[in-house]
């Protein structure tokens, strides 16, 4: 499986997206999929140039669509292993509906959420989960809001697959491999430094790891509680690894159509009228 | 002989019951927004002869309530009847049968249909059928195959035999009843219909299930409309043949969300940022709806673009009876799964900014437009009703109804335009040195705009008979206007 690209990328030097392209990588060619068995969409800003860089079908869709976008994949070709990348202002700003409504209506793809806290690719305004007092030319007295914890929005929103990890190719890896086999719409939030408008200076630090711990990933009320350790606004503690999951009715599989295609194989596209 | 009267409920049975009969019927619904009480009514012609609209007098009128009575007495015709009295429903529709001479099995047969309350129904209506003495028309039994249809049936229709596979939408009226149509539809005839949190959903939805090669659609009003232009414009780049159902209503923003307007013609025409092909496609009645379907899917599956098909709440919700033959346009499915990109996008499928690359791909889309122009050629983009004549009346959609009856006997041509985008270059040659007389259910005259910026040729404001109060026309009031204005 080749998953390159001709395109240079443009992100900054040394940009965490590329530990993320790494790892997305390595998952795909490993995941036990076939090249054209999967699909790929991304949003608007900088995550969604990582569109660019792998070489698989799909759409480089709107700000703040690539949920929907995704469910339209899967109910037009439910065999499909689709992999909808976004960012904070993509996922939580300009389409936190679709962010919610994906988690309940639990649809088989995955939701990669690259947080850098920052809309970076128009030059470093705050999002929904910057954290206080952070200034810039649009908020030159600081933000004065609670940023959202997007862990805990997908918890209480009904998502079956909770998980966050660090911009590393390793954690990347290992938790998109689990989101594939999650059967259902799995969440995944990657932290991603912006190097240049939010670096989330001591963040690692701060890290470790749910699955060196007895936490269990079945307990809603376990994962609710470490939820809450990393606000997005001070840095104490901040739990990476599979939060939460448990088995829920899949979309397509209730849907008598979508389940039919699924058992054949097929796509609408194959359906001769 | 036209007959006209009033039933809040039952309209439809009874439609139904005169087509069975042999009559020609038009019948619509007015409706406000809410659930229970407020003034309903429904307003039913019937005639041995087609007819396409309703006139303001009445000849029966079935008063349910004292306010209907109150509101509607006054135009009741000399000799004309009121049934009112505190009765069930189905009282009157039992009634209505032995006045209009109906076969009383055919309501037996209708109430056995509805598949609830067929005891109590069937024992009121014989109750009513009974007591009526009277009756004031004889029986006819043509045998014509006639359909009793509405607007959005025949969009659902068109939508089936055009080989839909995915219509997504969020309720709106008056959009809404051709979601209720398909849902009611999906399983027997395999095709999904799926109703998401919002219409910028449903639309970025279709364009992922068109990329997978699925015959997508949606469904909305001008409102849900709005929200769905950002993905229109989406759907324009990334070459997704999606088409739109947009069922008017009178705006701006909520406007008045049960009567019916054509206050979107422009939108539909430019709304979406940017440059891109599209076509925008305006039915009359509802076997236009399922031809003109099956059209635009013809045309977004071999162009990929999107696609606009126009109704209103009078077109969507009116039933027709009508009688001429459907010619549905079969179309393949064209799209396969590849990289598509929301941006300008190289060879490989990553967004550019090249500029020769910028221009090729602006270039080929463009190039679409004048492909569609040349092919819509072959499918009718106008129709012209009545005999040639120096007083041209030019309309769009639904008031084509209460045009063809109002012009029955007048000295007039009405020139029907059924593609908006691609215009027909014809359409000059028609209305050069006429008398035109412009009709629509808006208060801007937005076909005019169209036919001053397609043609050059403007249309005298003193000519233009544009009704903006959320109501339908009606022949008779609309006769006068235009005998008014007859040269």
């Amino acid at each position: 499986m080749n998953l390159n690209t001709p395109i240079k990328p443009t992100w900054c030097p040394g940009c965490p997206n590329f530990m993320i392209l790494a790892g997305v990588k390595k998952a795909l060619e490993t995941c036990g999929k076939k090249q054209n068995e999967m699909a790929i969409v991304s949003g608007i800003g900088c995550h969604a140039k990582i569109f660019d860089y792998i070489n698989l079908p799909g759409l480089n869709s709107l700000h703040g669509r690539v949920a929907p976008v995704c469910l339209g994949l899967k109910v037009g070709n439910p065999n499909l292993t689709v992999l909808g990348f976004s960012g904070d202002g993509d996922a939580y700003a300009e389409g936190m509906e679709h962010t919610i409504h994906a988690a309940r209506y639990n649809s088989n793809w995955n939701y990669i959420v690259h947080n850098n806290q920052v809309f970076s690719l128009t030059v470093g305004q705050p999002t929904p989960t910057t954290e206080k007092g952070f200034a810039d030319k649009t908020m030159p007295m600081g933000v004065k809001t609670q940023p959202l914890n997007p862990i805990k929005l997908m918890l209480a929103s009904g998502a079956s697959f909770v998980a966050r990890v660090f911009a590393d190719i390793q954690q990347v890896e290992w938790v998109l491999k689990e989101a594939i086999k999650h059967k259902g719409f799995s969440f995944i939030e990657i932290i991603q430094p912006c190097l240049i408008f939010h670096p989330s200076i001591g963040y690692k630090e701060k890290t470790y790891s749910l699955e060196k711990t007895k936490h269990d990933k079945s307990s809603f009320d376990q994962a609710w509680k470490k939820a809450q350790e990393f606000d997005y606004n001070e840095v104490k503690k901040i739990p990476l690894g599979i939060f939460y999951q448990v088995e829920k009715p899949v979309f397509e599989d209730q849907l008598p159509q979508l389940a039919k295609l699924k058992k054949a194989g097929k796509s609408w596209k194959d359906i001769k009228r | 002989m036209n007959k006209r009267y009033n039933i809040l409920f039952g309209g439809e049975l009874l439609g139904e019951a005169l087509v069975k009969q042999g009559y020609y019927v038009f019948y619509s619904r007015d409706y406000q927004s809410l659930i229970r009480g407020g003034h309903n009514f429904n307003v039913l012609t019937f005639s041995e002869n087609p007819v396409n609209s309703n006139e303001s007098n009445i000849d029966i009128l079935v008063a349910l309530d004292e306010n209907t009575k109150t509101i509607h007495e006054k135009n009741l015709k000399k000799g004309g009847v009121i049934l009112d009295s505190k009765h069930p429903n189905m009282y009157f529709a039992g009634k209505l049968f032995k006045l209009l001479c109906l076969d009383f099995k055919i309501l037996e047969q209708e109430l056995k249909e509805l598949k609830k309350r067929f005891d109590e129904n069937i024992k009121e209506a014989k109750k009513g059928y009974e007591e009526e003495t009277k009756n004031v028309c004889k029986v006819i039994l043509q045998k014509n195959q006639i359909y009793f249809t509405n607007g959005g049936k025949g969009i659902s229709e068109g939508a089936i035999k055009s080989g839909l596979d995915v219509y997504y939408a969020y309720p709106m009226t008056p959009a809404t009843s051709v979601l209720v149509e398909l849902a009611d539809k999906q399983e027997k005839n395999n095709f999904l219909v799926l109703e998401l949190e919002n219409e910028i959903a449903v639309m970025n939805s279709a364009i992922g299930s068109s990329i997978t090669g699925a015959k997508s659609m949606v469904g909305t009003s001008g409102g849900g409309f709005d929200l769905m232009t950002e993905a229109l414009s989406s759907a324009g780049i990334v070459e997704a043949p999606v088409v739109m159902y947009l069922a008017q209503r009178p705006g701006p923003a909520s406007g008045v969300p049960t009567y019916t307007g054509q206050g979107d013609l422009s939108m539909a025409r430019h709304c979406g940022h940017g440059e891109f092909p599209r076509i925008v496609l305006a039915p009359g009645d509802p076997i236009e709806c399922q031809e003109l379907t099956s059209q635009a899917f013809y045309f977004s599956q071999k162009y990929k673009i999107p696609s606009i098909v126009m109704s209103d709440k009078h077109l969507a919700e009116s039933f027709y009876s009508l009688d001429s033959k459907i010619q549905i346009t079969k179309s393949q499915k064209t799209t396969s799964l590849a990289r598509y990109n929301t941006y300008e996008k190289d060879s490989t499928g990553a967004g550019t900014d090249n500029p020769e690359i910028i221009k090729k791909n602006i270039e080929n889309r463009l190039k679409k437009v004048q492909e569609i122009k040349k092919e819509a050629k072959k499918f009718t983009q106008y129709k012209l009703h009545g005999k040639k004549n120096k007083n041209l009346i030019v309309s769009w959609g639904s008031p084509k109804g209460a045009i063809i009856d109002s012009i029955k006997d007048l000295n007039c041509e009405f020139l029907q335009i059924l593609y908006i985008e691609p215009f027909s270059e014809k359409i000059k040659d028609i209305l050069e040195n006429k008398n035109i007389i412009l009709i629509e259910n808006n208060a801007t005259g937005q076909l005019a705009n169209l036919i001053a910026e397609k043609t050059g040729i403007f249309i005298d404001d003193k000519n233009k008979i544009l009704k903006y109060d959320g109501r339908p026309f009606l022949n008779d009031e609309l006769k006068k206007e235009i005998e008014r204005r007859l040269r």
